[in-house]
């Protein structure tokens, strides 16, 4: 476990070097659209920084309150309608890049979560509440209706399969 | 109570390593989202469509995998594409590819999901965009058709 762990580090430091590396690079090729990448880095930074916060604080949370037991019981086997219920909800409720909840996912998932449901959580990211009024004034009313109800539906479905495909994997292994 | 605290300082502590140990993938990450951001301009995603819809829907698909930004990014650039003649099957493809799939955070989701997760949830994902947007395009003009 350790080793995966630094394993995930020594990756991490790697690809954090090529894409210093590329900078260094595209800095010589294109110096002024290098700093305005640069500046565009920021604030995602910032963007992402307070969302950052909400998700360590949460897993805090997760760590001390919540143990395997009810992570089993509302996002496990068991959990039925429940499960894909928070997974929908949440996934539509959740703020900022989806790769800032990956950590907090990845939690759950090691305390018995469902892969289905985490599938599905990334899945209904997709309606963004904030967005919705510029896509109705872009594409429409009906269109928008049309596609939240069909993405909601089609994380469901398509938890319901990655979780299908991954057990079965698990058996094979 | 203090039992309470304690296992608090611990599994902050827990956390915050944990946040630690994918920090420097993270940062990996928003820099290339920055590159991205900078270099390849909306210009650059109009020019691969050629009207063919299948083909269209396909490339949308990818295109929108491989952008990054805030999602009314995709949404101006999606009503520009349908200005010019771009099928709404390609368009809605873009816009749900563009939320759903990120090729450039494929390798922080590797090192945290590992490689079956990652690879299942993206071949989902980029099925899920076609057929989403096959369906709700239908939908759409039968819809408007009948409320019309």
């Amino acid at each position: 476990m350790k080793e995966k762990e630094q394993m995930k580090n020594k990756t991490g430091y790697i690809m954090l070097l090529i894409v210093l590396g590329l900078y260094g690079i595209l800095y010589f090729v294109h110096a002024d659209k290098t700093v305005q990448a640069l500046e565009a880095t920021f604030g995602v930074f910032k963007t992402v920084a307070p969302i950052l916060l909400v998700v360590f604080f949460l897993m805090a949370f997760l760590n001390t309150f919540i143990d395997e037991k009810s992570v089993a019981k509302h996002l496990g086997d068991d959990s039925g309608f429940k499960g894909w219920f928070i997974a929908l909800f949440g996934g539509v409720l959740s703020h900022g890049p989806g790769y800032i909840w990956y950590p907090m996912l990845q939690e759950l998932r090691k305390k018995g979560a469902l892969d289905g449901l985490i599938v599905a959580f990334l899945y209904a990211r997709s309606i963004k509440l904030p967005w919705l009024p510029l896509m109705i004034s872009y594409f429409g009313l009906t269109f928008t209706v049309v596609l939240t109800f069909y993405v909601l539906v089609g994380a469901f479905v398509q938890g319901v399969f990655a979780g299908k495909i991954m057990n079965e994997a698990k058996k094979d292994r | 109570m203090s039992r309470t605290v304690q296992r608090l300082k611990e599994t902050s502590l827990q956390t915050f390593k944990t946040l630690q140990s994918i920090a420097p993938m993270l940062f990996a990450v928003m820099g290339l989202v920055g590159i991205f951001e900078t270099f390849v301009t909306p210009e650059m995603i109009h020019k691969i469509f050629n009207a063919h819809a299948i083909h269209d829907m396909l490339l949308a698909t990818t295109a929108g995998a491989v952008s990054v930004g805030q999602p009314f990014l995709s949404y101006i650039i999606g009503g520009e594409l349908l200005d010019e003649g771009i099928s709404m099957y390609a368009v809605t493809a873009f816009i749900l590819s563009f939320v759903t799939l990120g090729v450039i955070q494929i390798p922080l989701e590797f090192s945290i999901f590992g490689a079956r997760f990652t690879i299942v949830r993206n071949l989902l994902s980029f099925l899920f965009a076609i057929v989403i947007a096959y369906m709700t395009t239908l939908s759409t003009s039968f819809l408007s058709g009948y409320f019309s």
